[in-house]
């Protein structure tokens, strides 16, 4: 999975929380308008729910509700890490300077008294979903590499467990690489820092370029990459990374058109899903890096887990 | 009344604007059934619900372009709020206003 392009075309997704059926279709029809996709909840407790289906970029929120009312939602809201950074604007007719602060304190970005003004309400929600939009960015640029605008290291600990753990639990093939650049040191000692970075940003291109989809390609450190490949069985996981390899063994560089750089990739795999801890996983594919260099580098090496493990050495 | 003696109904102010027709066209349809509603919350004496369709109401209602009936349901809730003994005696006539002007919208009959 490459990052997601910074602009996304998809309509807005509001959920609207409230038990009045008027209102629902009153805003049905001028949020629909403005190129929003509008999901409803005639009660708290549907609204929790509608919630986690639909993963909203803002919520209209009333707070005077049959049974669970708004600030309980609100607080439930805010317990829940999938949820907790939705922007929430409460609209409500409850409007005691109490009732305003409870709200901004539980959470809410905002607060529209009823009976609102449809444009005031529309140029609201314009403003939470910026709000949104900007956050989104920033929680993606913490977990982006800023020289190749691959996944940064910690994107890829968090997603490499969760990777482990859907192929275990739905026995699915998975494969990790580990990915280092030979004799890097001597490129950057040779021709320079600048010519060292353009090295680095050729491969994670390569990356972007070579990997499917539903592949993580991350900078792991340095010049080391990490390749994710969930439902990717060994010997396909070693078939991409051994083209990659030679792709990359055969680009010239601007800088030192001479001199050719090549990698070193340790991989291991399996066809089903395997009880490993995802760091002794890791640390298979971290070894066969290793082994890989100590043979001699330029090559890929592959520990195939399931369902009889076995080592073999390609390139 | 008007300066030609006819008796004017209560018209949403968005009347003309036709994003909103079919949804002020289902508003006037459903408020018989509201204005029901109210009158059997009275005779039940039932604070709870009258105060509930009230809320709904002030909230509403002038999105659709009735302001007034709006503002009467924002009288009402007050009225039920400010009652200490959830007795309804002193919203009664609040109550039967908000029914009046939502009778007005329905039929086109402007209350006295």
């Amino acid at each position: 999975m490459n990052p997601p392009e910074p602009h996304d075309d998809a309509p807005s997704r509001v959920l609207v929380i409230d038990d009045c059926v008027d209102l629902h279709r009153l805003l049905k029809v001028r949020l629909s308008a403005e190129g929003h996709e509008l999901f409803e909840a005639l009660s708290g407790e549907s609204g929790l729910d509608r919630a986690r289906q639909v993963d909203p970029d803002v919520i209209l929120l009333d707070l005077e509700m049959p049974g669970l009312d708004g600030f309980e939602v609100l607080r439930k809201l805010k317990e829940e890490p999938h949820l907790q950074e939705v922007p929430v604007i409460v609209v409500s007719g409850q409007q005691a300077p109490s009732d305003k602060v409870t709200a901004f304190d539980l959470g809410a970005i905002d607060f529209v008294g009823k009976p609102f003004d449809m444009a005031e309400l529309r140029a609201r929600v314009r403003s939470a979903l910026r709000l949104n939009s900007l956050m989104k960015m920033l929680a993606q640029r913490a977990q982006l590499d800023g020289l190749t605008g691959l996944w940064n290291r910690s994107y890829f600990e968090l997603q490499w467990a969760n990777e482990a753990k859907r192929s275990r639990r739905h026995d699915n093939p998975l494969s990790l690489a580990i990915i280092d650049i030979d004799r890097f040191k001597e490129i950057n000692d040779a021709y320079g820092h600048p010519a060292g970075d353009a090295v680095i940003q050729g491969l994670a291109r390569l990356f972007q370029r070579e990997v499917r989809g539903s592949d993580i390609a991350c900078r792991y450190g340095g010049e080391e990459f990490a390749l994710v490949m969930p439902e990717t069985p060994p010997d396909s996981a070693l078939a991409l990374c051994e083209r990659i390899r030679e792709t990359f063994g055969q680009m010239t560089w601007a800088r030192h058109p001479a001199r050719k750089v090549t990698f070193s990739c340790g991989i291991a795999g399996s066809r089903v899903g395997v009880p490993i801890d995802p760091q002794d996983w890791l640390e298979i594919a971290d070894g066969n890096l290793y082994a890989a260099k100590r043979s001699g580098r330029n090559r890929s090496i592959l520990t195939d887990l399931t369902p009889e493990p076995g080592l073999r050495r390609v390139g | 009344m008007d300066r030609t003696g006819h008796t004017q109904s209560l018209r949403s102010t968005l009347a003309d604007d036709p994003d909103y027709a079919a949804l002020i066209e289902t508003f006037i349809a459903e408020l018989p059934g509201r204005i029901a509603a109210i009158e059997a919350a009275v005779r039940g004496a039932d604070a709870g619900r009258l105060r509930t369709i009230a809320h709904q109401l002030k909230g509403a209602a002038p999105g659709y372009g009735f302001g007034p009936i709006g503002d009467a349901a924002a009288s009402l809730e007050a009225c039920i709020d400010a009652s200490a003994d959830g007795s309804l005696t002193r919203a009664t006539d609040s109550a039967m206003r908000l029914a009046a002007l939502c009778r007005s919208a329905a039929s086109g009959a402007k209350p006295a």
